[in-house]
């Protein structure tokens, strides 16, 4: 592993909490790392776990999906689908060989900036440890 | 009864159901050019209704077929075991098919020459219209036993037990080495009683959630993406294993959907047990497991 | 080639001191399908949105992204300015580099290119930005108001005035709610029936309401501008239409029970109105109690009645009411201190009374007609406790938060004790004194000095010592503790929602807090919109109230009602589902995900791929009046037939993709 690495992570944020939270961060000038890239979506129901597939096959080092906590969605009831469909794909992408570190999910609401910067510090951490990210990305079979 | 009792019981009776007009075909098993080897076939004649077949090796399952008989007029008969019903359940589920236009002949099944059919716990048709014999129970046709389902690699998930007691890089090559001798020939996904799309994903005309190259990890986003799509519906049928013909063993994703939908929810899951029930990925519970949250 | 327009803001120094606009611009101008990139001061100002529309004429610009603070901002203001040019407005991407980039880095090179690369992300995805048009939805011109309490009662009033139609819903079969039962109003102590009994009357004359007294929500469908209610108009076995309120079957009727609104001070009969002044001033019939209703015997009220309106068959009936809007005014109760407090008696002596209780002693038209008569023996109290803060601002009996009306309640009672009293000596203990309010203070510091005594604390115990209530606490001021032998204890019980407010709350679709409270949709700056388009909310079922809040709150809501129904027909959003039906299998997994039962499925003519046969198929149908764009039934598509527009597949994609070129 390069000692220099510098992962690049992608962040799935719902509109109306964490990237409100994320933008409360900016507000009170909380400082993290700059690794993270956001992808705004109304709702954290709106991510596709195949978007988390795409962005591991193009390169992700790390992926993270948030949204409001369970109780609290913009929508009712979005996140509850979040949870269920996540909790899966965390499962299956492990069972896929993919280390449960490059893949998280938190729930972080429009006041909760700094959990905000602490996930984004935390998530950013893990992937640094576990080093650039080759698996999805091997295409060894052979090309069309 | 012996297989050949049998197979004379459902000539008769498919004949006969042909014969009054009960039914306009009926979709069975047919012999092939190959020993061993059965294919799903139509009869819509009561004198070729001798070109059934009932014995261990009528494995393939009928349902998937009848998806293509809906529009027309008169009802389709069809043979359906425990699988066929559970996949008949899954169509009628998924708006595929109308119970009103099948005719559903159950023929408890005794199990077949296929490890796939070894953990079956559903011989017996969940649904049908006439059963044509009872389920022998002293037959022991490879069904799990009791002692059975709690050996390594025996039991309901045994394909994805086998992946899981590897290490994570290990689970990475096993599928490495499966993903790279895939041809994408989606023969998987046509046998698959639960793939119902007009159009599948991946062969629209502009890429959309993935690319139709051909590698080893196109392959694999492929295969974690069909498990997404199919693993909660899933009636553990096998079809797509059995269908390969690169002869990969992929049955362990879609087993692993159902081994967590079990755990996240702490409660026994099975598709196809009717045709009401709402897929796991369909409905929440508000105290759905939530450890990384 | 579609051409991109880039233009970078520096925020003043806000951005640009923390990263390289220019580089940024510069990147941008190298990115595919970018055909113009500029950067300045602010672009969000007039000059800067300016320069944005000139470069878009000048350029023959096709598609906008704006690298500035977050969407959150100013995406609003960019939309606007986007409709005075020939670009659609929807046309338009933020990369958000101040919120999300220059205030959260320090290092400049980083911060740079992470910003070149959230550029890079919003210019794929507006490369994939499709046209959209807001749709238009009709509004029926009628409001629900629901809560007939003082909230309810403006609110109805307001819309009514401004010319539309109202239904005010009551589950009670009189208006008036809790107000009614006030003796005076603080600070300026009018006399609470003299102000809200004209409004009462006003409702039940106005000619464009309806007062639907003893009714409740039994079903609500639909979306703004657009719902249909089901009224459960309950049994009252008198007919109202009929009935002239003679009083005569209350007079005759044998049958003594609790009354509720006294608060248990006195007793009512079977068939009764609720307090001599109720809207509508007709009598109902407490089935509970009724004799002829609960054994058969009796029916003396229907032998009395001179126009024959008893009707014991009578039913509960239900009403189906299409409206625009809906306003929640669902009110409070007063906690019951019962169950929170076993050391002041959980019930037991029957001078400790609650503020509520109090109201009605002290009212001229209550039980005692004014009189202060302690309810154990009927005596004027010489001595009384006023407690304070009870199931309030105590999170391991009642409630964390403060129920904010009961300091003037407390300040009020002690003055009306001392003034009916005169000689009488009037306790008040309190954990601080919570007077925000025009004329509170001063009010509070007059009744301090016509004689109350104010205690700093907690009273931990109330015994029984002779003839007398022992109010045993602390003095935290002077550090020791205190002792006074009351003769009425007073509390000044915590406010909570409104009983049953939960399941109306959760037929509506809005959201309630921990505590029960109704969520508005932006603390401060909505304040009585909920998060249910078209339905607002009014007084104390938002939270502690007291009454010049509640009628402020209740106008408010009536206004923003009033706005919406003013429009004939209403934009909505169109950024929603979108069905594209030549891929829709009909399978229905959407369905059961949509949180707003915005999809259903259809039968549309087909034909059958084999034979060429006239076949009908079913699709998904998305009501574009239902959705709210959440997008959580995207996924359950395997085949991406339902997509979200504004945020679809390919977008969100591209956008994945733009990050590893």
């Amino acid at each position: 592993m390069a000692v220099d690495f510098e992962p690049k992570i992608l962040a799935f944020c719902c509109n109306w909490c964490t990237y409100t939270g994320a933008d409360l961060a900016g507000q009170s000038r909380m400082k993290y790392p700059e690794n993270v890239r956001v992808v705004r979506v109304p709702c954290s129901g709106r991510v596709n776990p195949q978007f988390i597939l795409r962005a591991f096959r193009r390169g992700a080092d790390g992926v993270l999906v948030c949204g409001c906590h369970p109780g609290d969605c913009h929508y009712a009831t979005g996140n509850y689908f979040t949870r269920r469909r996540f909790m899966l794909m965390r499962e299956l992408l492990e069972f896929n060989g993919v280390d449960p570190g490059r893949f998280h999910a938190r729930w972080i609401s429009g006041s909760e900036a700094a959990k905000f910067r602490d996930t984004v510090s935390e998530v950013t951490r893990t992937v640094k440890a576990l080093g650039p990210n080759e698996r999805f990305q091997e295409a060894s079979g052979e090309e069309s | 009864m012996t297989n050949g009792q049998k197979q004379q019981l459902i000539r008769d009776r498919a004949a006969a159901l042909l014969a009054d007009g009960a039914v306009s075909c009926i979709v069975g098993w047919r012999q092939t050019r190959f020993a061993g080897k059965t294919a799903v076939c139509f009869v819509r004649a009561p004198e070729d209704a001798t070109l059934l077949v009932w014995n261990e090796y009528t494995i393939p399952l009928t349902a998937k077929y009848l998806a293509d008989e809906r529009w027309t007029g008169g009802k389709a008969g069809i043979l359906a075991r425990g699988c066929d019903s559970k996949a008949i359940n899954r169509l009628l589920r998924d708006n595929q098919l109308e119970r009103e236009k099948l005719y559903i002949v159950g023929l408890p099944c005794e199990g077949k020459a296929d490890e796939r059919c070894r953990p079956c716990r559903q011989k017996t048709p969940l649904v049908y219209d006439e059963l044509l014999w009872e389920e022998d129970s002293a037959a022991d046709g490879g069904g799990t036993s009791a002692a059975d389902a709690d050996a390594p690699g025996r039991g309901r998930f045994f394909r994805a037990d086998e992946v899981s007691a590897l290490g994570i890089d290990a689970r990475y090559d096993y599928w490495e080495d499966v993903y790279a001798r895939c041809i994408r020939c989606y023969a998987c996904r046509n046998a698959c009683p639960v793939c119902s799309c007009r159009e599948c994903y991946v062969d629209m005309h502009r890429a959309g959630f993935q690319s139709k190259r051909q590698n080893a990890a196109d392959n694999r986003v492929f295969g974690v993406t069909r498990a997404f799509h199919v693993g909660d519906r899933c009636i553990e049928c096998g079809e797509c294993e059995r269908v390969c013909p690169m002869g990969l063993p992929i049955l362990g994703q879609t087993q692993k959907v159902i081994q967590t939908a079990e755990a996240l929810a702490g409660a026994p899951y099975e598709a196809g047990l009717n045709a009401e029930d709402e897929n796991f990925l369909g409905k929440f519970d508000l105290d759905d497991k939530d450890a990384f949250m | 080639m579609s051409k991109v327009g880039v233009f970078v803001c520096h925020c003043g120094t806000n951005i640009a001191s923390a990263l390289d606009v220019f580089k940024v611009a510069e990147a941008a101008r190298a990115l595919p399908g970018v055909a113009h990139a500029a950067e300045y001061k602010y672009m969000c100002s007039e000059p800067g949105q300016q320069l944005i529309l000139d470069a878009i004429n000048e350029h023959g610009l096709k598609r906008v992204v704006i690298a500035s603070c977050s969407p959150r901002m100013h995406e609003t203001t960019f939309r606007k300015m986007l409709k005075k040019s020939k670009i659609n407005e929807y046309l338009l991407e933020i990369a958000n580099i101040r919120e999300q980039d220059a205030w959260v880095h320090a290092d400049f090179e980083k911060a740079t290119e992470k910003a070149i690369d959230l550029v890079r992300m919003a210019v794929a995805k507006a490369l994939k930005d499709e046209p959209l048009k807001a749709q238009t939805i009709p509004i029926t011109k009628r409001a629900l108001v629901i809560g007939g309490g003082i909230a309810g009662i403006q609110a109805a009033l307001d819309i009514a005035d401004a010319g539309h139609e109202a239904v005010l819903l009551e589950r009670e079969p009189s208006i008036g709610g809790h107000m009614a039962m006030l003796d005076k109003t603080f600070p300026t102590l009018d006399c609470s029936a003299c102000i809200s009994t004209p409004k009462m009357v006003d409702v039940g004359a106005h000619p464009n309401i309806t007062l639907l007294t003893s009714a409740e929500v039994d079903a609500v469908k639909g979306y703004i501008g657009n719902f249909t209610v089901t009224i459960r108009k309950k049994a009252n076995y008198v007919n109202h239409d009929i009935c002239t309120g003679c009083g005569a079957c209350e007079q005759k009727c044998p049958v003594k029970t609790d009354s509720a609104f006294n608060r248990g001070l006195s007793k009512r009969t079977a068939i009764y109105k609720l307090f001599p002044q109720a809207v509508p001033s007709k009598p109902v019939i407490d089935a509970e109690s009724c004799l002829k209703l609960k054994n058969g015997k009796c029916g003396v009220c229907e032998k009395v009645c001179p126009l024959g309106c008893i009707d014991y068959g009578d039913e509960d009936r239900l009403v189906e009411m299409d409206f625009g809007a809906i306003i929640v005014a669902t009110g409070y109760r007063p906690a019951k201190w019962q169950r929170m407090y076993d050391e002041y008696g959980a019930g037991r002596y029957a001078d400790v009374i609650d503020g509520l209780q109090f109201e009605r002693l002290v009212n001229a038209s209550g039980p005692t007609e004014g009189h202060i008569a302690r309810p154990s023996d009927g005596k004027a109290p010489k001595t009384v406790a006023i407690i304070k803060c009870v199931g309030s601002r105590d999170p391991k009996k009642g409630h964390a938060y403060c129920s904010r009306a009961c300091c003037m309640a407390a300040a009020k009672h002690a003055h009306q004790l001392i003034d009916k009293l005169p000689g009488s000596r009037v306790f008040v203990f309190y954990i601080d004194v919570r007077t925000p309010g025009k004329g509170y203070e001063e009010f509070y510091d007059q009744t301090r000095k016509d004689g109350a005594v104010y205690v700093r604390g907690r009273v931990s115990r109330i015994y029984k010592e002779g003839d007398t209530l022992v109010c045993q606490g602390e003095d935290t001021l002077l550090g020791k503790q205190v002792r006074v032998h009351a003769d009425l204890v007073i509390l000044e019980t915590a406010m909570e929602p409104s009983p049953g407010s939960g399941a109306l709350l959760g037929l509506l679709g809005c959201a309630k807090d921990a505590d029960g409270w109704v969520t508005e949709a932006h603390p401060k700056l909505r304040p009585v919109e909920t998060q249910v388009g078209g339905v607002f909310l009014a007084g104390a079922c938002q939270g502690p109230k007291d009454i010049p809040d509640t009628v402020a709150q209740a106008s408010a809501s009536a206004a923003k009602a009033i706005g919406l129904l003013n429009k004939d027909e209403m934009e909505t959003s169109p950024m929603i589902a979108k069905i594209e039906e030549d891929k829709c299998s009909g399978c229905g997994a959407c369905g059961p995900i949509c949180p707003y039962k915005a999809i259903a499925l259809e039968k549309i003519p087909a034909r059958d791929p084999g034979t060429g046969k006239k076949i009908e198929r079913l699709v998904a149908r998305v009501n574009a009046g239902l959705c709210q764009g959440c997008g959580a039934c995207t996924v359950a598509c395997r085949t991406g037939a339902i997509d979200l527009l504004g945020f679809r597949n390919n977008q969100i994609l591209e956008e994945v993709d733009a990050l590893w070129l």
